[in-house]
C-alpha cells in the first residue's frame, strides 16, 4: 500500500514538475460561446420567420425534393452537374465586380480566366476546365458579402419565401446582385439573357431544382441535427456568412 | 514482490493516464491517422452499420471531452443548477446526438478527401487545427478545436467549426431558446427524437 502510495505521489509530483502552471482550460471556455438569446438578440421578425421556416419546410419536403428527385431519377448525375457548371458560369458577373468592389484583383482576374476558358473549350461552362485542368477555382463573393467587407453590419435576420434565411444587410445585396444575375429580366438593362418574367422565373426554378438534386443528401442530414429548426438554421447562415466575409 | 512492483507500475499509468492521451507534438500526426482510419473503417463495406460505428468511436473517444462539450452547449449556469445524475444523463443524450451526426457526415463524405492543413496555437491552453475536405474542386473547412486539460499536457477537443459554423454554438443557441419555454426534462425528450420538433416528419 505505501509502494501504491508511493508511486502515485511520484508521478504527481513528475507531473507537477513538468508541467508547472495547470491551467484552469476549463473555466473560460464558456467564454468563447456566446448567449444569443432574449433581449441580447435582435430578432424583430422572429414570429414571421418561425411561421416561413416551417412553410420552407413543408416547400422543400413535399415540393422541392420530391421534384428534384424525380428529376435526378430521370436526368444522370453528370448531366446534372455539367448544368450546375453552366449556370454557375453564368453567375461570372455577380463574382466579377464583387471582386472588384471588395478590391480582391487577383480574384477578379482568375474569375475572368475561369469565364473565358469555360465558355469556349469547356462548351458553355458545361465542363469546369479551368478548376479541373488548371486548378483554378471560382471565387464566391455577392454584394452581401461586399457591404459586410465594407462595414455594414448584418441587420435583423429575416427568413424568405422559397429562398430562406437571410438579413437586412444580405437583402440589400441581393437587390444589387438582382441587376447582375444574367437569369432576371429587367427591361432598363441593355442586355437580357431571357426574354421576359415568365422566361425568367422558369429558368430560376430550373436552376433550384438542379441544384437541390445534387445536395438533397446534404439537406437532409443538415436537418437531422437540428433540434429546434428556426434558432438552428439562423445561427449557421449568420456564422456561415460572417465567415465568408473575413475570408 | 514483482507483483507489487508490476502494480506500482501499473498504477503509475492510471496516475498518469496522459500516456495514451494527446500530446501537443502529435496532435497533427494522431489526428491524421484517427481519419484516415475512420475513413478506412467507413469505406470496409463488409462490417454492418452498427460495427463499424463502434469501431469509429473507439477512435475518437479518448479525443472528445464530451462532457465538457455537453456542459458548454447548455451553459455553466444552466449545467450548475442540475443534479449530478441530470448532468450525466444529459451528457450521454448529448454524446449520443453528436455521434450520430459525426457519422451521418462522414458517411455522406466517405469518398473525399482530407487533408490536415495547419496547426495553430491560438494561446498557451488552445490549438486549432485545420483540415479541409475537398469535394468536386470545392474545399470544406472543418477546424477542431482542442483545450489543454488542466490536470496534465494532455489536449482534447471541445468544439468542431464546419465552415465557420461551430457545433457547440448551434447547440447553445437551440438549448437556449427550448429552456426559455420549456422544462429540462422536455429537452431530455427532445434530444431523443431524430427529426426536429417544430417539424413535420417527411411521410
Amino acid at each position: 500500500m505505501r509502494l501504491l502510495l508511493l508511486t502515485c505521489f511520484f508521478t504527481l509530483s513528475l507531473l507537477w514538475a513538468t508541467n508547472p502552471t495547470p491551467q484552469q482550460a476549463n473555466e473560460d471556455v464558456e467564454t468563447e460561446f456566446v448567449d444569443k438569446t432574449g433581449e441580447a438578440l435582435f430578432d424583430p421578425l422572429e414570429g414571421y420567420n418561425r411561421f416561413m421556416t416551417d412553410v420552407n419546410d413543408h416547400f422543400y419536403e413535399y415540393i422541392l425534393r420530391p421534384t428534384a428527385q424525380g428529376y435526378a431519377y430521370l436526368v444522370p448525375e453528370s448531366a446534372r452537374k455539367g448544368l450546375s457548371n453552366a449556370f454557375d458560369n453564368l453567375f461570372f458577373p455577380i463574382r466579377f465586380v464583387n471582386n472588384l468592389l471588395q478590391f480582391k484583383w487577383g480574384n477578379a482576374f482568375e474569375e475572368t480566366e475561369r469565364f473565358v476558358l469555360n465558355s469556349t473549350m469547356g462548351i458553355l461552362g458545361f465542363r469546369d476546365v479551368a478548376g479541373e485542368e488548371l486548378h483554378i477555382y471560382a471565387h464566391d463573393e455577392d454584394f452581401g458579402q461586399t457591404l459586410g467587407a465594407y462595414g455594414v453590419g448584418s441587420g435583423f435576420h429575416i427568413v424568405l419565401p422559397i429562398f430562406g434565411p437571410s438579413n437586412a444587410r444580405d437583402l440589400v445585396g441581393l437587390a444589387g446582385d438582382y441587376w447582375l444575375n444574367p437569369l432576371t429580366y429587367i427591361e432598363a438593362r441593355d442586355a437580357n439573357l431571357v426574354d421576359n418574367t415568365t422566361e425568367s422565373v422558369a429558368i430560376t426554378a430550373f436552376y433550384m431544382v438542379n441544384r437541390t438534386s445534387l445536395h438533397v443528401n446534404e439537406y437532409d442530414s443538415l436537418k437531422k441535427d437540428a433540434i429546434e429548426l428556426y434558432p438552428f438554421l439562423r445561427d449557421i447562415y449568420e456564422s456561415r456568412r460572417n465567415k465568408l466575409i473575413s475570408e | 514482490m514483482i507483483k507489487k512492483l508490476l502494480f506500482g507500475i501499473g498504477m503509475m499509468f492510471v496516475c498518469t493516464h496522459s500516456l495514451f492521451a494527446l500530446q501537443e507534438n502529435d496532435i497533427a500526426s494522431s489526428m491524421r491517422s484517427h481519419i484516415d482510419l475512420a475513413t478506412s473503417i467507413l469505406r470496409n463495406t463488409q462490417l454492418a452499420k452498427q460495427e463499424r460505428s463502434g469501431k469509429i468511436f473507439a477512435i475518437f473517444d479518448s479525443v472528445f471531452d464530451y462532457t465538457l462539450m455537453a456542459k458548454l452547449s447548455i451553459g455553466a449556469k444552466q449545467w450548475d443548477t442540475l443534479a449530478p445524475e441530470k448532468q450525466r444523463e444529459f451528457t450521454k443524450l448529448f454524446e449520443m446526438r453528436l455521434k450520430n451526426s459525426y457519422m451521418e457526415k462522414l458517411d455522406l463524405y466517405t469518398d473525399e478527401k482530407i487533408v490536415i492543413k495547419n496547426l495553430e496555437k491560438i494561446k498557451d491552453t488552445r490549438i486549432h487545427l485545420t483540415t479541409h475536405l475537398m469535394k468536386n474542386g470545392e474545399v470544406y473547412e472543418i477546424i477542431y478545436k482542442f483545450y489543454k486539460t488542466a490536470n496534465a499536457n494532455e489536449w482534447m477537443i471541445y468544439d468542431v467549426d464546419i465552415l465557420g459554423v461551430s457545433i457547440i454554438q448551434t447547440y447553445r443557441t437551440q438549448f437556449a431558446e427550448i429552456l426559455a419555454k420549456e422544462p429540462f426534462e422536455r429537452l431530455l425528450e427532445r434530444l431523443k427524437e431524430p427529426e426536429p420538433t417544430n417539424t413535420k416528419a417527411p411521410q
